[in-house]
């Protein structure tokens, strides 16, 4: 099983260094449970993310000459397609770029792939050439679905946690860089909207009174316990948290 | 052909035994890694190292003292004095013998003391097994060697008994020397060894402060492996250590984690490592058993993984260390557990990323934000907005510079620190802080992140080289302890004070007058790192005795003080024993009576802090202090008034 | 790289007035050094209140005042509280699509706010427009949130997600929609951007501000936002819109003729739905976490109330500390951070840490014997008894319960 890791350009939210995302750290957290031959993909100029995934469970990297800023797609889809992985494997949302989470989705369509989202756990098939996913439902609830190789899965943060990183398995790591293959198409990344600097919007807050509007004072002293027990499951039942 | 013209022989005997023992042994010290010793100065310095510093350990513990001198003069005593009566013609003389007797006899009565800390009962420290049958055979050599001896000054009237001494004399001292390389024998040699060798001569140099023995060695980044993993990867002095453990167990009654319950005992874990390298030869331990121990495979060998289920000792005990040093200080033979622990997480960590808990999500954080929780190092100083804090621009210059850590970012600490800064602006102290102060990588050490700690400890150097000051002022003795005694080896060397130290320094000069507060005992809990590790002790006690409150101390203080249990990432590992070490403490000052515990340290106030139900009150020292700074202004204020009215009248 | 930050020095700083004597601020300046809009503290707090409350409350968690204040307070909203009819758009002028993932045949909190943005785009400038649910036929309440039209569009799991995909296609090949709403969550999200890719038209993902006129999402890692105006496709984050809050809609039952063949050539092999089991769900998963404080001494019964109730058990600190929980059970700023919808804490007074963890839960229980405990505050019920003897009444009741059913 050849299984790429499609590994973003993120950055820490705080400090705004060069970090890998959560997810894609997950994602080679499932590689490696399932083994084989895994190689992470990056296109980009050289980052410290790339070092961090070397410590959290890859071996080997191949980057992408790709100019910062530019649209990683044709360059991507061009290596997957001479490399042939099995199993392609992205956060559900990458980083560091237009972080829309469409790219899993505009590289199954270019390579005319099949692709699952949110998966939390991989197993290898029943079938040869088949792998069992599960993808994260709400509420707990799990789908696994059964699909043939190759495949492009999609990573949950319900997944595994990730491997703590490893300063020794960083340091021996690889990374090997190739050239883009079409140094003249490189068009700007997202020219269809307009930029702005990042601006701190509040959520709405999330309280009962706010969304199901019933405010009466919902205050009981002292109760009989009967009738705690009747008024905490009216509660629940109303506001359909359980049905009893 | 009298018994006695045999002992000397059996002296002889003795010695061979014992160095084919000791050889073999020998040789798998010389397995382990190179380490930097320089001999003759070691060996030179032997004497005052054994007869100063190693009885001036023993001796805390009284019955151990009384029982070692006698019994190793005695040993040593009979054992040379023997040797010389292989020169003809002393052999002969009855005078000879009588001395002989002398030293047996010294040696029998100590051997009667070490019995009474064995039988009925051993003291619950101590190991069994071979350490309970050892003064059986010291005490076969004595009284046997005793009798033979004495018989002989007196002309040997009854040949059968003395053949009986020479026979009970030959067993007991056959089965030391056997035992020399396994036994507790061991000890002997290997601990003079070890005296003598020892990885950090820096502790017996009196000249030298505290602190500067303390602090951890760096480890070369670009080495092949990263850590200890097995026995071979120790330098071979380490491995010399072990096993100079006489398994006395004054460590795992000094341990925290031992009394929480978690699974610790460094004297288990000392036993365990010189097991480890001994392979097949292992002997088997008969001490504690680690509390509520995990089940690991127990095998070992020179070039076998320790740590792990499959090896001698579970990753739960390395992680279970707040690195307290109580172990090491209580140690009679000078062994560095604490060394050791954090060479076997730094492999854990640096190779495999197997560090327990919170662990990853703190190194990341280390690694990422140079902060361990992951704020950001900027907005350090957003707590003291309104104190008017000056901060260090690059070529600036300031007396005092003030370093924050951690509790700038912690509700709680940032209350000690406005503290410690109004009081700095009472005394008019010229104080500043640093632009951007990363974490000082304590914690990053200490989980075994050596490549965090050093970039973060070169980062806070450079930052620390383009700004001017005197010397540095913290209330964080982690952040002490890593500045002053850690960062020399990276290049920064800087004077250091601990706020007890420098609040004191106000106090004691004048700057700074402290109205006598009122109310109930106050008791002080001594921080691992500012008391044990730097020898801290009387600054903050002197401060609080010019608070005027009644001072009682607890059982466990100043060098003995037990941990607060938030050292050394313990808390981040979070591994579970049966209470939590903070409580245990807590439960130690509530025995005082004391209504308040003086703290000094922003790990132990959270630590204390976090202790539930019915409890003494947790103040930084710096907040008293300010209490009765601020009362003494009221009092002032009041007294010129009444002088103003005075004068007005 | 990272986002300019405030300097709070030196923003003091450059609000201190002249003066020859103390030190004085004049903290209603605005800072120089500061490029943002001067924050009225006055209004933020206004903007804070809860509403409907016969108490005062306030929701400290905003930061500003810049918020969209829910669309109740739209002008039509008076007129209606007299007279609350239903509104009923016969020919609308264009189509808006929201599409509803409604988890339990029931409206989510989520999906309330994407029909409430679907209502927003419908009713801007002109005005006109029609809501069109996609959401499973029967669902209730849907007119009241918003939507004038109702097609039916169930989320059959066992379907591949490809042939979902192609059936809205279809459906926005024919209604020919302006706008078409997701929630950015869970299935909804991926298929926006299935439709985005097979069909190349524009797309906004998790936008944070969303008006008739603008549409704005982060990109660069939360260090920039791009924006304009909204396009056709749009995915909204959670708790960005505020739900529609005016007179009930038609809800209007609709039916789409075509009919979209199923993908061909899916390498999907097999499909299975396992629920989840809320026993052994993580705390960061569950929907709904039963918890124990000081006040529960009895822990076997407490853990079968947990099970009887299909809640994940959980614990505060100081419970997890004696062992009576597993650390895996604790909740708070140092345990788990909840996601859940509901919280019932059993005698937890609500530690600031503890209430840390449990601030994104929309309905909070508190039964605690201290009627001023933090948790009995926070609480959407608050029950002031013994939590040791509610939970054998709790149980008795649920036996009761499930006889007569």
């Amino acid at each position: 099983m050849k299984t790429t890791v499609l590994l973003s350009a993120a950055r820490h939210p705080v400090s705004g260094r060069e970090a890998l995302a959560r997810l894609e750290a997950q994602a080679i957290a499932l590689a490696t449970r399932l083994g084989g031959d895994i190689r992470g993909l990056h296109a980009g100029p050289e980052s410290d993310a790339l070092r961090e995934a070397l410590g959290v469970g890859l071996s080997k990297i191949d980057r992408i000459d790709a100019p910062n800023g530019s649209d990683p797609m044709e360059d991507l889809a061009s290596h997957l397609r001479a490399a042939g992985p099995d199993l392609i494997l992205a956060g559900r949302r990458g980083q560091g770029g237009l972080d829309s989470g469409l790219l899993p989705y505009r590289l199954a369509e270019r390579l005319g792939l099949t692709l699952v989202a949110d998966a939390i756990a991989i197993e290898a098939g029943s079938e040869a050439g088949t792998v069992r996913i599960d993808q994260a439902l709400k509420k707990g609830d799990r789908r696994r679905v059964t699909v043939r190789l190759p495949v492009i899965v999609t990573v949950h943060p319900l997944a595994p946690p990730p491997a703590a990183f490893a300063y020794g398995a960083a340091r021996r790591g690889m990374i090997s860089t190739h050239p883009v293959n079409d140094p003249i198409r490189q068009e700007g990344q997202g020219s269809e909207w307009e930029e702005r600097p990042y601006r701190n919007r509040p959520k709405l807050m999330r309280t009962a009174s706010a969304s199901s509007g019933d405010a009466a004072e919902k205050l009981f002293v002292d109760p009989d316990p009967k009738e705690a027990a009747r008024l905490i499951l009216d509660y629940l039942e109303r506001n359909g948290i359980r049905q009893f | 052909m009298t018994a006695a013209s045999l002992l000397p022989l059996l002296v002889l005997a003795m010695i061979v035994v014992a160095g084919v023992q000791i050889g073999r042994r020998a040789l798998l010290w010389r397995s382990g890694s190179f380490a930097d010793v320089d001999w003759v100065a070691g060996v030179k310095a032997l004497p005052k190292r054994y007869l100063v510093d190693v009885h001036h350990v023993v001796d805390r513990d009284k019955s151990a003292s009384r029982m070692h001198v006698p019994v190793a003069a005695g040993l040593v005593g009979s054992a040379g004095l023997l040797v010389l009566g292989l020169v003809p013609g002393i052999a002969g003389s009855r005078i000879y013998w009588a001395v002989v007797a002398l030293a047996f006899a010294v040696m029998a009565a100590g051997v009667v003391l070490v019995a009474r800390r064995r039988y009925p009962r051993a003291m619950p420290r101590l190991s069994l097994g071979r350490y309970q049958r050892t003064p059986v055979y010291l005490g076969l050599f004595a009284g046997g060697g005793l009798l033979c001896a004495l018989l002989a000054s007196f002309g040997d009237p009854l040949p059968f008994f003395s053949f009986l001494g020479l026979i009970l004399a030959a067993a007991g001292g056959l089965a030391l020397a056997a035992q020399a390389a396994t036994g507790p024998m061991r000890h002997a040699l290997a601990g003079a060894a070890h005296l003598a060798l020892h990885p950090r001569p820096e502790r017996f140099d009196e000249r030298l402060p505290k602190g500067r023995a303390t602090g951890l060695k760096p480890i070369d980044l670009d080495a092949a492996k990263l850590g200890r993993e097995e026995p071979a990867d120790f330098a071979w002095n380490r491995l010399l250590s072990f096993d100079a453990c006489i398994q006395c167990g004054r460590c795992e009654a000094a341990c925290p984690a031992f009394a929480a319950g978690q699974p610790l005992s460094p004297k288990h874990l000392i036993a365990d490592l010189a097991a480890a390298s001994g392979g097949g030869h292992a002997s088997a331990y008969a001490g504690n058993p680690y509390p509520n121990e995990r089940s690991v495979a127990r095998e070992g060998g020179l070039h076998h993984a320790v740590i792990g289920t499959g090896g001698m000792v579970h990753p739960d005990t390395i992680w279970s260390c707040t690195t307290c040093r109580a172990c090491v200080e209580e140690c009679p033979m000078m062994i560095e557990h604490v060394d050791s622990i954090v060479d076997l997480r730094r492999y854990q960590t640096l190779e495999h990323g197997a560090v327990p808990g919170k662990g990853a999500d703190i190194l990341d954080n280390s690694r990422l934000t140079d902060e361990p929780n992951g704020h950001d190092v900027a907005t350090r100083t957003d707590f003291a907005a309104g104190l008017d804090l000056k901060r260090l621009d690059d070529g600036a210059r300031t007396d005092v510079l003030l370093w924050m850590g951690q509790a700038a970012f912690d509700m709680r600490g940032q209350r000690t620190l406005r503290a410690l800064i109004k009081l700095l602006k009472e005394a008019k102290v010229d104080f500043a802080v640093l632009g951007e102060e990363r974490d000082c990588g304590d914690l990053a050490r200490r989980l075994g992140d050596e490549a965090t700690f050093q970039r973060l400890a070169r980062a806070n150097i450079g930052a620390l080289s383009k700004v001017g000051f005197q010397r540095i002022l913290t209330a964080d003795p982690h952040a002490l302890h890593t500045l002053r005694n850690e960062y020399p080896a990276f290049g920064g060397d800087y004077e250091v004070v601990h706020h007890t130290a420098f609040l004191n320094d106000l106090v004691a000069s004048g700057r700074l007058s402290p109205a006598r507060l009122t109310g109930a005992a106050i008791t002080y809990h001594d921080p691992c790192y500012l008391g044990r590790y730097n020898g801290e002790f009387d600054a903050p006690r002197a401060l609080l005795d010019a608070l005027g409150l009644e001072r009682r101390e607890m059982a466990r203080s100043k060098r003995k003080s037990m941990c607060c249990g938030g050292g050394g990432g313990a808390p981040i590992a979070d591994i579970p024993g049966d209470n939590r070490i903070p409580d245990l403490r807590m439960e130690q000052v509530r025995q005082t009576g004391a209504a308040t515990v003086a703290v000094a340290c922003p790990q132990c106030t959270a630590m204390l802090e976090g202790v539930t139900g019915d409890r003494a009150e947790v103040r930084d020292v710096a907040e008293l202090l300010l209490d009765a700074v601020e009362a003494g202004r009221g009092e002032k204020a009041k007294t010129e008034a009444r002088a103003r009215e005075v004068e007005t009248a | 790289m990272s986002r300019t930050r405030r300097d709070p020095r030196n923003e003091r700083e450059a609000k201190s007035v002249a003066s020859n004597t103390r030190r004085r601020f004049d903290l209603g300046l605005v800072a120089s050094t500061s490029r943002r809009p001067r924050r009225d503290p006055r209004a933020e707090f206004a903007s804070a209140e809860v509403e409907g409350r016969s108490r005062r409350r306030f929701d400290r968690t905003q930061t500003t005042a810049a918020i969209a204040r829910p669309i109740a307070e739209a002008p039509h909203r008076r007129q209606e509280e007299v007279k609350p009819a239903t509104r009923i758009v016969e020919t609308p002028a264009f189509l808006v699509f929201a599409v509803l993932e409604a988890p339990k045949n029931r409206l989510s909190r989520f999906d309330r706010q994407v029909l409430g943005a679907a209502r927003m785009l419908a009713d801007a400038k002109d005005g006109g427009g029609a809501v069109v649910a996609l959401a499973p036929a029967g669902l209730e309440e849907v007119g009241a949130a918003g939507a004038d039209r109702i097609l039916p569009f169930a989320d059959d799991l066992a379907l591949d997600d490809a042939s979902r995909a192609a059936q809205l296609r279809a459906a926005m090949e024919s209604l020919e929609p302006r706008h078409v709403l997701f929630a950015e969550d869970g299935r909804s999200a991926d298929l926006a951007r299935r439709l985005a890719a097979s069909t190349g038209e524009s797309f906004l993902a998790d936008v944070v501000y969303l008006t008739a006129k603008q549409a704005a999402r982060r990109k660069i890692g939360m260090t920039a936002e791009e924006f304009g105006a909204p396009p056709r496709l749009v995915s909204i984050g959670e708790d960005r819109v505020a739900a529609y809050a005016g007179a009930p809609c038609e809800a209007r039952p609709i039916e789409d003729e075509t009919h979209a063949s199923p993908a061909a050539g899916s390498a999907i092999v097999s499909v299975e739905t396992i629920p989840g089991d809320p026993a052994s769900l993580s705390l960061s998963e569950t929907d709904f976490v039963v918890s124990a404080g000081n006040g529960v001494s009895d822990f076997e019964a407490f853990k079968a109330l947990a099970a009887e109730l299909s809640g994940t058990p959980g614990a505060s600190r100081v419970v997890c500390d004696a062992g009576l929980m597993p650390r895996g059970a604790q909740v708070g700023a140092s345990g788990t951070v909840l996601a859940a919808d509901c919280y019932l804490a059993l005698g937890i007074a609500g530690a600031p840490q503890h209430l840390q963890g449990v601030a994104a839960c929309e309905h909070v229980i508190a039964v605690n014997t201290d009627l001023h405990a933090a948790m009995v505050e926070r609480a959407g019920l608050a029950i002031i008894q013994d939590a040791q003897r509610v939970m054998p009444a709790l149980r008795e009741l649920l036996e009761e319960r499930r006889n007569a059913s």
